[in-house]
């Protein structure tokens, strides 16, 4: 019964802390590890959500354009269909987005509800409106990755919980392993279960910093909502804290008088003096063609750590400023950088490429102490208990089939006809019925077998994506390698390059295990070091 | 129950409740101490309450992760029990006697 709980011995203080830190570790590891895997295999791709938005609608190129040419665009296309609204959000695109996102709020009517409008995409350049496919585009793996799909707040609250756990794995998986700096540079190929543990050690050593960062930062981008109890000690309202953290922009109630919504070129301008030349990301309009009106312009956070956006507020009428946001405090601006941390949006191309690496070794390090479980505790010539025959199940069915779903989910955006209602839920659907679908039916092969056959589906689905985007759209990847558009080429090459890790990680899995050899280890001889061999010692505290 | 024979015999509870009440505490026992100290933290320290308060929300993850690890470290689950629920009661009463700044 080695699932049962048991405590582990008495034993001389320091040792007790490392058995027992390393007895926490795996079961902490065990009950969240399916759900992490999953956080953090569509929170690494996330680190590329507008390119992959732009990749699933690819009817729209993406144009540059300066942000007052944008801003404008959109508020001369809001007078022309909506004047009356009582606000605009105007979400403006940047290098990154092809897209100006604009959404618009009617006035409370308490007789006849205004029905919820839907958000908009207008050319950057012209404002006029555009039309493309229906999807969730990057949004959807960014959602799942911290809300799992579940209904409001259950998600979010299960991938706190999984977050703590991680972090408490984290520390506890510290403290077991003291010879951590060795670990760094100890993988050992095809030795069985030394291989994985040496791969779990590497994995999580290499980018432990990383780790211990993404982590807590990701509790961190809910703590409002995680931990609200320290405001609530301060602040009879919560309106009152977020006021006296972040400021409130200056709001007025309509007046009634009519008066003509000034040009937000001037403001631009005028904010981007204050922000060292940033341009805004988002303009908020209250009551335009109002005497009252206000222009709220958010500051753009792509180009520092801190990402809460600084904000200023002017007068729609006048053009005076009338409110910006305070300086923030030093623990509200480290708040400010763990979130930035946490997100990414600071990094350029080849820092964002690194977080996706590290993001991938995280991933790798959940799936790898997954599997060890499972090596560890079974017995050469004995009957694998129910818990082993299950987690290994579990193991498969989170591990290697979710990428297939992510690959059905991209698949069905170019496969799903362009105008068919609700497509974008289908596209959804595909990736759950694929990943579920795929775990339940490996369930009827050997788990070996069903190691290497969902892995190999893995690899023809990422692989036929190039195929499939090159025989539904003009941007393949010999046209887009032919005209420059490396977002599409960087993407199928992104697909093949996947393809091939899902691959090699097939023929991994087909390989016999090769029985640990003691005699013939690499490793130096006994004389060579007085220390015992840290690996056999690792192992006895797992 | 099954290896209630080789179990010491002065443990009250059978191991599966007893581990049960640990779990139970090192959770949501770690959430109420974590939450509790943040907030007393908040409530007390000489800065500006909106910083305090970020300052409490900040550390509050450390603490809980602190205290959830200890809970499974410590053997005496009655020593575990006190301390975790002891101070979430100490800290907690404290911030609702003490009220709210703003």
């Amino acid at each position: 019964m080695n699932v049962r709980p048991t405590f582990p011995a008495p034993a001389p203080p320091v040792r007790a802390l490392r058995q027992s830190m390393a007895w926490i570790h795996a079961w902490l590891g065990l009950l969240a590890g399916w759900i992490l895997f999953a956080m953090f295999l569509t929170g690494t791709a996330s680190y590329f959500r507008p390119e992959i938005t732009q990749w699933m609608q690819p009817e729209l190129r993406s144009a540059s354009v300066p942000a007052e040419q944008a801003a404008q665009a959109a508020i001369n296309h809001m007078q022309a269909t909506t004047p009356d609204d009582q606000q605009w959000f105007i979400y403006l695109p940047d290098d990154r987005t092809a897209v100006t996102r604009v959404f618009a709020r009617a006035k409370p009517n308490p007789e006849k509800p205004p029905a919820r409008r839907p958000e908009l995409k207008l050319d950057p350049a012209t404002g006029q409106s555009l039309e493309a496919r229906d999807t969730r585009g990057g949004e959807h793996f960014y959602r799942f990755h911290f809300q799992l799909q579940l209904p409001h707040p259950w998600g979010r609250w299960l991938a706190g919980v999984c977050a703590m756990f991680m972090l408490a794995a984290i520390i506890s998986g510290v403290i077991t392993h003291k010879r951590i700096f060795v670990d760094f540079f100890t993988l050992r190929w095809r030795k069985g279960q030394r291989s994985w543990l040496d791969a779990h050690n590497a994995s999580a050593v290499l980018a432990l910093p990383f780790h211990a960062m993404i982590t807590y930062t990701g509790l961190i981008t809910l703590v409002a909502m995680y931990m609200p109890w320290p405001v609530k000690a301060n602040f009879d309202k919560p309106d009152a804290f977020t006021t006296a953290a972040y400021g409130a922009p200056a709001e007025a109630k309509a007046t009634g008088t009519p008066a003509p919504l000034l040009p937000v070129g001037p403001m631009i301008e005028a904010a981007g003096r204050t922000w060292s030349g940033d341009a805004p990301r988002t303009v908020v309009i209250r009551n335009p063609g109002d005497a009252a009106s206000t222009v709220t312009l958010l500051r753009a956070t792509g180009g520092r750590l801190n990402a809460r956006p600084d904000s200023i507020t002017f007068s729609g009428a006048t053009g005076q400023e009338l409110s910006r946001s305070p300086s923030p405090g030093p623990a509200i601006a480290t708040a400010g950088v763990m979130l930035g941390l946490h997100l990414g949006h600071f990094a350029g191309p080849s820092l964002r490429w690194v977080y996706f690496f590290l993001g991938l070794t995280g991933a790798a390090m959940v799936g790898t102490g997954l599997v060890l479980w499972v090596v560890k505790r079974r017995k050469p010539n004995a009957a694998p208990f129910f818990g082993l025959k299950l987690v290994e199940r579990l193991n498969i069915g989170a591990i290697a089939c979710l990428p297939s779903g992510m690959a059905a989910y991209l698949l069905a955006n170019r496969l799903i006809p362009a105008g068919l209602p609700g497509r974008a839920e289908l596209e959804v659907k595909a990736m759950f019925w694929t990943w579920f679908g795929l775990a339940a039916v490996s369930l009827l092969r050997p788990a070996k077998r069903a190691w290497i056959e969902t892995l190999c589906l893995a690899t023809l689905a990422f692989a036929a994506l190039p195929v499939v985007n090159a025989v539904t759209t003009d941007r393949g990847l010999i046209a887009s390698l032919r005209t420059g558009d490396w977002l599409f080429a960087g993407f199928d090459l992104a697909m093949l390059a996947i393809a091939a890790l899902c691959g090699l990680a097939a023929f991994k899995a087909s390989r016999k295990p090769q029985p640990p050899k003691r005699k013939a280890s690499v490793r130096a001889p006994a004389t060579a070091s007085p220390r015992p061999a840290p690996v056999k010692e690792s192992v006895d505290a797992l | 129950m099954n290896n209630d024979r080789s179990a010491k015999p002065a443990a009250a509870w059978p191991g599966v409740a007893r581990m049960t009440a640990r779990a139970f505490t090192a959770l949501f026992g770690g959430y109420a101490a974590a939450a509790a100290l943040a907030s007393l933290l908040a409530r007390l320290l000489p800065i500006a309450p909106a910083e305090a308060s970020a300052w409490g929300m900040i550390l509050s993850f450390l603490a809980f992760a602190g205290l959830g690890l200890w809970a499974f470290h410590e053997r005496r689950l009655a020593i575990v029990a006190a301390a975790v629920w002891g101070s979430a009661l100490v800290a907690g009463a404290a911030v609702v006697l003490l009220g709210a700044r703003a």
